[in-house]
């Protein structure tokens, strides 16, 4: 393949393009609209209370997040690690980043209950805490992104893209770990809590990038041809089999040896807490793991598929999604045990059980609208910037 | 009036110097912007402010004729705590928690689940003797707090004597706390407050738990927190305030004598709350 | 076309500068009680941001509930009240703090958590007449010096 690409602003005259860019503008507006009521009213219209404090919209957050880390594997792939099928994707990977990666954050701040105070967490800090390292780590990689994709653009910097491409690479490691550690790192978690929480979301976030680069490379190419052949969804697809493979090990151990090593207050990792959550757990050990794992195998044997491909990556985003649900809210919604060997007879506060979490149509609102967010900026990005790879008569195949 | 006649001395110290200058030299940088985007006119006002900003506390406070008189407050040479005697608390009374919302103008919505909760009740009954108990829980004031560790503002912070407080001046609204502490003794504000005592601000957005009534203990009166005052008015007297770095206070003498112990303690908080019977 | 931008500004600008000549000379604020506050007026005008948060942080931090510029005081001498005698939240229209943080479109980050009005006196204590005063002493911020 020619390792000069060539790259083009992306403008496609299609009315599904038009109408996806509506659908984000709509979605945004109503996103603003639930997190402006959420301000107004308080938390008291969300589903989200006492016992559940972080709710839907942190899943959404994290999940945005994380998935931008992942996203930027294409831009290591091609630029650390030097292979040259990932190339033609290495700038959109890291647009397509950036954008994720503010959609998440614009999300985690409108569910502050004083997002009017942002600057003041930037400006009193407690380094004792993971999460204001976690607020430097986010800050930090949109940065790192900007002067990536800076030198990427820019011929005399050509040769410092490895070097900033191995600071990303270490940068979103960190990061990922980090927000798992927001999990792992909770009083009476164990230290081997903490590492396996952090290693499942560096694998969570590769399978969740993985998936969001397949899908948003096929629908770009479906909206104006693109230099993007089958050479590089096979390459994708081997990839994400391996993420898939790691993402189900390390759950399975997470589960076993919460339940079997550790039989202690803390909840194993598919705890039937009740609600979406138990139902979420069912759903995704089948959606997100074991059937998108089906179909890459399958693809690795005979690949070509796209629309297996498209299946398999909606299903890996769900099943991460569902994930995330699982680990956030299910840690959440049950009871902490204070007195072991005592069953609580009455309480005002549930201390012998509550209602499940329900999330509330204000945090779907505030959470979809930033998915919305972070699609409308990278479609506005790869508008006005050249990033998109053009598509050369030689290389081009058909893919649908 | 003349209770209300400015103390010169108190605010004088480095803080305070230091804020004032901080924002002096903000608000300069903003004259300037305004000065150069909107009209001429108003830099005639210009000089006036900054010398003003610059001198004011000699100018208006007075030069300090600093007094030697030692400053009150908190001092890490007590650690406030309560010992909670389980035999003495009925099933059924909720006085202490009545006592609390009262103190410090908590109204009741009646969904338990998002009202403030600095304090409940819990009845239990142990699994093996069938034996039931009652008992208050409260924010438990740990020693090596998780709430405090994770805030990524210090919003949430340990005063010198022990009490863990939330700074609502500071705290974003993240709930990271509510996560991290193993007793669920925190509450987040849901719904907007309007009639709030002056001795207890709170609103919406932020997190509070239990304060153990600093108000109290500031006025230096040796006044007892108000779940302990409500509790002996109804005639339990299951709750004793008190120094635990003092050896023979009340308190530690009672702790030392029925071998008082923490909830949960394999989790090595060192709170500040002790039950006995438990 | 940048004539006419340029046209146009001048214009706002003008118009600018005769509103601030000829207009408003500044809010007018409700006296509060006494007749001194705890601190020089002019003083407190510009300073009172960084006394209340530093009050603040040693209340908080420090347990020192004593300093002349509690939030508290100022509500008490700065309420005024209605026909009824009730006590009218201080940020309220037309009140203490509102008045002035409107004129200069500063929004007041104090009463979403603190009183904005007295603790209600305890039954038996001399019920406040000090109200009746409070209509008739208005001062205008422009007229200091
Ligand atoms: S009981 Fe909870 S809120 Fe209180 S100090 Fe301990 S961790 Fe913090
Ligand atoms: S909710 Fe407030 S006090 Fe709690 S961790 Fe967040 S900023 Fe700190």
């Amino acid at each position: 393949m020619n390792s000069t690409v060539r790259y083009i602003a992306f403008k496609p005259r299609n009315v599904s393009y038009y109408c996806v860019i509506l659908l984000c503008l709509l979605t945004m507006i109503s996103g603003g609209y639930c997190a402006y009521m959420m301000e107004v009213s308080g938390h008291i219209i969300t589903g989200m209370n006492n016992h559940v404090a972080w709710g839907l919209p942190h899943v959404f957050a994290v999940g945005l997040i994380v998935t931008a880390s992942g996203v930027l594997n294409g831009a290591t792939c091609a630029s650390v690690l030097g292979m040259e099928v990932y190339k033609p994707v290495a700038r959109l990977s890291v647009v397509l980043a950036s954008s994720t990666l503010l959609g998440g954050l614009t999300v985690l701040v409108l569910d502050l209950g004083r997002p009017d105070r942002l600057l003041l967490a930037f400006t009193h800090h407690n380094f004792g805490s993971i999460f204001t390292w976690n607020i430097f780590l986010y800050t930090g990689l949109l940065l790192i992104c900007v002067v990536y994709l800076w030198m990427m653009m820019e011929k005399r910097f050509n040769r410092q893209v490895t070097t900033i491409g191995l600071a990303a690479l270490v940068w979103r490691i960190v990061l990922t770990s980090g927000t798992g550690a927001i999990f792992g790192l909770l009083t009476g978690k164990n230290i081997i809590d903490t590492a396996l929480m952090a290693m499942l979301f560096v694998v969570l976030s590769l399978v969740l990038g993985t998936a969001a680069l397949v899908l948003v490379t096929i629908l770009l190419k479906h909206w104006q041809s693109t230099q993007v052949d089958d050479e590089l969804q096979k390459a994708f697809n081997r990839m994400q089999l391996l993420f898939l493979l790691v993402l189900g090990i390390f759950s399975i151990v997470y589960h076993l040896i919460n339940v079997y090593a550790r039989q202690d207050l803390y909840v194993p990792l598919f705890t039937l807490t009740g609600g979406l959550t138990t139902m979420f757990s069912v759903v995704y050990v089948l959606t997100g793991l074991l059937v998108p794992l089906g179909i890459t195998l399958y693809l690795l044997k005979k690949p070509g598929g796209i629309y297996k491909q498209i299946a398999s990556s909606i299903m890996s985003l769900t099943g991460g999604f569902l994930l995330l649900y699982i680990v956030i809210i299910g840690s959440q919604n049950q009871a902490k045990i204070l007195f072991p060997g005592k069953t609580v007879l009455a309480s005002r506060f549930g201390d012998g059980g509550f209602p499940a979490y329900v999330p509330s149509v204000w945090e779907w609102g505030v959470g979809l609208g930033g998915v919305a967010f972070s699609f409308f900026i990278f479609l506005l990005l790869i508008r006005v910037f050249a990033l998109i790879p053009e598509s050369q008569p030689s290389t081009v195949s058909k893919l649908i | 009036m003349s209770d209300l006649a400015p103390d010169p001395v108190s605010c004088m110290d480095a803080d305070f110097e230091h804020n004032t200058k901080a924002n002096a030299a903000r608000r300069r940088f903003l004259q300037r912007i305004g000065v150069m985007g909107v009209s001429a006119l108003t830099a005639s006002s210009l000089p006036m402010n900054v010398s003003r900003g610059g001198s004011l506390l000699a100018a208006d406070i007075g030069s300090s004729a600093a007094s030697d008189e030692p400053v009150s407050g908190v001092s890490s040479e007590r650690r406030w705590g309560l010992l909670i005697d389980t035999s003495k608390c009925s099933a059924g009374c909720d006085a202490c928690v009545r006592g609390c919302h009262e103190e410090h103008g908590i109204g009741v919505s009646g969904n338990d689940h998002t009202d403030a909760q600095w304090i409940r009740k819990i009845d239990l009954e142990d699994n093996d003797s069938g034996e039931t108990m009652s008992l208050p829980v409260m924010c438990q004031h740990c020693e090596t707090a998780p709430c405090v560790d994770v805030c990524p503002t210090g919003a949430s912070f340990k005063r010198a004597d022990g009490v863990v407080l939330v700074n609502k001046h500071t705290c974003i609204g993240c709930r990271y706390c509510m996560l991290a502490c193993p007793y669920k003794a925190r509450s987040y504000i849901h719904e907007p407050v309007t009639d709030q005592l002056s001795r207890a601000p709170r609103g919406k957005g932020t997190v509070e738990s239990c304060t153990l009534c600093v108000h109290r203990i500031d006025d230096g009166q040796n006044l007892q927190p108000a779940c302990a005052v409500a509790c002996r008015k109804d005639a339990h007297s299951a709750i004793v305030f008190g120094d635990l770095n003092n050896p023979d206070s009340e308190i530690s003498k009672s702790i030392r004598e029925h071998d008082a112990k923490q909830v949960r303690a394999d989790l090595q908080l060192n709170t500040a709350v002790r039950y006995t019977g438990l | 076309m940048t004539n006419t931008i340029k046209f146009v500004l001048l214009l706002l600008g003008l118009s600018f500068t005769w509103v601030s000549l000829s207009g408003e000379r500044g809010p007018v604020i409700p006296q509060g009680k006494g007749e001194v506050c705890v601190a020089d007026t002019d003083f407190m005008r510009r300073n009172h941001m960084d006394l209340l948060v530093h009050q603040g942080d040693d209340t908080v931090i420090r347990g020192l509930r004593e300093g002349p510029f509690s939030m508290a005081d100022c509500v008490d001498c700065h309420v005024r009240h209605d026909d009824q005698g009730k006590p009218i939240r201080i940020d309220a229209e037309g009140e203490f703090c509102s008045t002035c943080h409107e004129y200069v479109a500063v929004s007041i980050d104090c009463f979403t958590c603190h009183a904005a009005v007295p603790d209600a006196k305890e039954p038996g204590s001399a019920h406040n007449n000090d109200h009746e005063s409070d209509k008739n002493h208005r001062h205008r911020l422009a007229e200091q010096p």
